[in-house]
């Protein structure tokens, strides 16, 4: 294998399927990253068996071949070396690659590429169309409600649903405390109507890369159920811009477990309905969770209606034994009864973050019941997310 | 700055002083309170008259039935010893908020600033002690000091039924002619080194150069010299501000047997999650105490996702911590505790209502045994246990 690409391109190339590269494995190849050249590019690839990120760069083919190297090594190494070009040459026997880049000329050793699992790239199966901007939006605004990762007690809770019914596609995520819920409509029907589990953490890593393709081709996204895995391919910005990528394909393992049933716990109604100001909402919690810190995150929310329904009020109190306290008073409109509910501020945080209108509803009943927050003026279908209260007193 | 007024208070022979309550042939006679000899059990509480010859607590059962053949052994009743240091604690509370119960029949209170309510802080102790007396019958010692350390030294001083006034600035003299085993913080160990020194009483030790103490006992010479000079300004701290929760058995025989240590495992737990509710507490980080019959020790701890004050939840992961610790050897001493506490409400779930089904269940549970004892609602499992398998320790 003889290759030659820009510092730039390989850089970022290395930083799309990095995420991918095992930590933690038995298997010393999946600490390896996939050098491999594919029809005049170059392709990186690397997986932890539960994800698969396979990179095509721009690059100057003279020998076709393939190895892998270690990730951190090759990646610290592109990354400290000089943007120039790099010129990349495998020694069969010594299975070792000579990088030479400017003034700098290191050799890595490497793992033969036979030993790499395979990777699907998704070949065959047909995708569904959807914006990058698109895709990354409905991912980020329901993602974050996902349990983590390492609680392998609720392996359901740990991926986000994803059901594809005619043209429409829902995206479910929760930890049990709040659920974030997204629809939005398909450019087309799916081929066929179906739900699944894909893991948050690879959800994330599509939304990575979607801000990094090109806005104007779509992602591609395909279900390929009887191999349990859904696929996504993404376009780059084109091979003139350094930094770039031509393409990169995701392919992720799906949950095979039972999400729990989330329309029964979506409140169906409500007895206090509170307009607010998003971007003042946001600063009274950011302000409110550093008192909020060392108090379980607690902070109570009082909603007061007004003479008018305009002029309605809502106060932020967050109390720290240690810390000290704060109170932020917002205007709002208010329409039902008056009410105190308690939230956990970084949940508030991180469900307000990912809501880009200028304004926001909160629906309430009782302290004990869950709150629903909706954007203003989105489709009432559009974007859900309901969380669970704290306990008010203790 | 205002010296303060603290009161320290310390039932006297308090197992033994409950027995006489529920059995009054005891009054008058030596009495222990404690394991039988047969099962290696220890001397929870003696008597005053059984004292004299010189049974004290801690003391195996059968060297303290050979010292003292005629005293009367009595096996301890946890639930009543509980319920009757409540209802003291809650005496103590009326005076002042600022209360730290320190064991079952010992209490701090700082009462600075009521002199104009209660008179001064002696007279007031009388009065607490008195009240003590009439409404339960149990006899208690009070120190009076401008600390805790002077007040704890001075309550022990004039033992039983005395009240032991130190009037502020006479701390060190009043400390001066005590031995150094009194200082209250010094262990066994310190006390044969600074008796190896040449110094016997507190007042040696307060003469004995700061710097010298510094170079021998490092960071903690410094406290020893305040300590002999009756200096001391930690705060008498309620108990809700405390760090940990925690229960723990030392059973009169070794247990092996994995289901008895299971049992005890879900009483100790359960007793954790019901201090926790009842101080409105919840637990963050659950710790296993476990020591052999060797005294060798471990201690093992988890931290939750969520903070916890249910009893199957600190069970849960008790046990989990107890197998990966447990060697199949016997053990003499079982704990759990529950740290990093918090007082917020807890997050409620969506999903799972169970959980808020169990937290209505405990808290209906604590009602009927605040009002018909510990022991008035139990779990069948722990129902088999026969009585001499704990035995609780009464604070000297």
């Amino acid at each position: 294998m003889r290759v030659s690409v820009l510092q730039e391109n390989l850089a970022k190339g290395l930083s799309i399927v990095g995420r991918a590269v095992s930590t933690r494995s038995t298997l010393p190849v999946l600490s390896n990253i996939l050098l491999s050249t594919d029809e005049e590019r170059l392709k990186l690839a690397a997986t932890n068996l539960e994800v698969g990120v396979s990179c095509w760069l721009g690059a100057q083919i003279e020998d076709d071949g393939a190895v892998t190297l270690p990730a951190r090594l090759l990646t610290d190494w592109v990354n400290s070396v000089t943007p120039d070009r790099i010129d990349m040459e495998l020694s069969v026997r010594s299975m070792s690659v000579h990088l030479k880049c400017g003034r700098f000329e290191s050799n890595i050793k490497g793992i033969d590429a036979s030993e790499f699992p395979l990777i699907p790239t998704g070949d065959g199966e047909e995708p569904l169309n959807l914006p990058p901007a698109t895709l990354r939006k409905i991912i980020d605004q329901v993602v974050f409600a996902a349990a983590d990762a390492k609680d392998t007690s609720r392996p359901a809770l740990t991926g986000v649903l994803a059901r594809f019914e005619g043209d429409r596609l829902t995206l479910a995520a929760t930890d049990g405390y709040r659920l974030s819920l997204r629809r939005t409509a398909l450019p087309a029907a799916a081929p066929a109507d179906i739900s699944v589990i894909v893991p948050a953490r690879s959800l994330q890593e599509v939304s990575r890369i979607s801000g990094e393709a090109d806005p104007e081709q779509p992602v591609e996204l395909a279900v390929a159920a009887a191999r349990n895995q859904i696929l996504f391919r993404l376009c780059g910005k084109g091979e003139a811009e350094k930094g770039t990528f031509y393409q990169v394909a995701l392919v992720s393992q799906l949950i095979d477990a039972k999400f729990p049933d989330f329309n029964a716990i979506i409140p169906k109604s409500y007895t206090t309905r509170t307009i607010l100001d998003t971007a003042a909402l946001q600063r009274a919690l950011k302000v409110a969770s550093l008192f909020a810190r060392d108090a379980s995150d607690r902070v109570i929310f009082s909603i007061t209606p007004g003479e008018t329904e305009t002029a309605g009020r809502l106060t932020v109190r967050a109390t720290s034994a240690e810390a000290g306290d704060n109170v932020s008073e917002l205007d709002a409109v208010v329409e039902g009864a008056a009410v105190e509910i308690a939230f956990n501020v970084r949940y508030m945080m991180e469900v307000i973050a990912v809501i880009d209108t200028p304004e926001v509803v909160l629906e309430t009943t009782r302290s004990d019941r869950p709150g629903v927050f909706r954007p203003v003026g989105a489709g009432p279908e559009e974007f859900t997310h309901v969380i669970m209260p704290m306990q008010l007193q203790r | 700055m205002c010296a303060r007024a603290i009161l320290h208070v310390d039932l006297d022979a308090f197992f033994v002083a409950v027995e006489r309550l529920d059995n009054p042939a005891l009054i008058g006679a030596a009495v222990i309170v404690g394991g039988r000899p047969e099962v290696r059990g220890v001397v929870a509480s003696a008597s005053y008259e059984a004292r004299k010859y010189g049974v004290h607590s801690a003391m195996p059962t059968a060297q303290a039935l050979r010292l003292c053949p005629h005293a009367i052994l009595v096996s301890g009743h946890r639930g009543r010893y509980s319920e009757m240091s409540a209802r003291v604690m809650a005496i103590l509370a009326d005076y002042t908020p600022l209360l730290e119960p320190l064991s079952i029949d010992e209490a701090f209170l700082d009462v600075t600033g009521t002199e104009a309510h209660y008179g001064p802080p002696g007279r007031l102790a009388h009065a607490i002690q008195a009240r003590i007396q009439a409404e339960l019958g149990l006899s208690a010692s009070f120190g009076v000091a401008t600390n805790k350390l002077v007040a704890k030294i001075a309550s022990d001083l004039h033992k039983p039924h005395a009240v032991t006034v130190v009037p502020p600035g006479e701390e060190a003299a009043f400390l001066a002619p005590l031995p150094i085993r009194k200082l209250w913080g010094v262990g066994a160990i310190t006390a044969r080194e600074l008796e190896r020194l040449g110094l016997q009483t507190i007042g040696d030790l307060a003469r004995c150069p700061i710097d010298e103490l510094r170079r021998r006992f490092g960071a903690s010479g410094e406290g020893l010299w305040r300590a002999a000079h009756g200096l001391n300004d930690s705060p008498v701290t309620p108990e809700h501000e405390a760090k940990s929760l925690s229960r723990e058995e030392t059973f009169a025989q070794d247990i092996r047997d994995r289901n008895v240590l299971r049992r005890e495992l879900l009483r100790l737990s359960d007793a954790v999650a019901m201090r926790l509710r009842r101080h409105g507490l919840q637990a963050r980080t659950i710790g296993l105490k476990l020591r052999y019959g060797d005294f060798s020790t471990l201690t093992r701890q988890t931290t939750l996702a969520e903070p916890t004050d249910a009893g199957p939840v600190i069970y849960e992961h008790g046990l989990a911590l107890f197998e990966a610790a447990w060697d199949r050897r016997a053990v003499r001493l079982l704990g759990i505790s529950g740290s990093g506490l918090t007082r917020e409400g807890r997050q409620l779930r969506l999903f799972e209502q169970g959980d808020q089904r169990q937290a209505q269940l405990d808290a209906a549970l604590d009602r009927i045994r605040a009002r018909y004892g510990e022991r008035a609602v139990q779990r069948a499992s722990l129902l088999e246990e026969p009585e001499e398998l704990w035995i609780g320790r009464e604070t000297e």
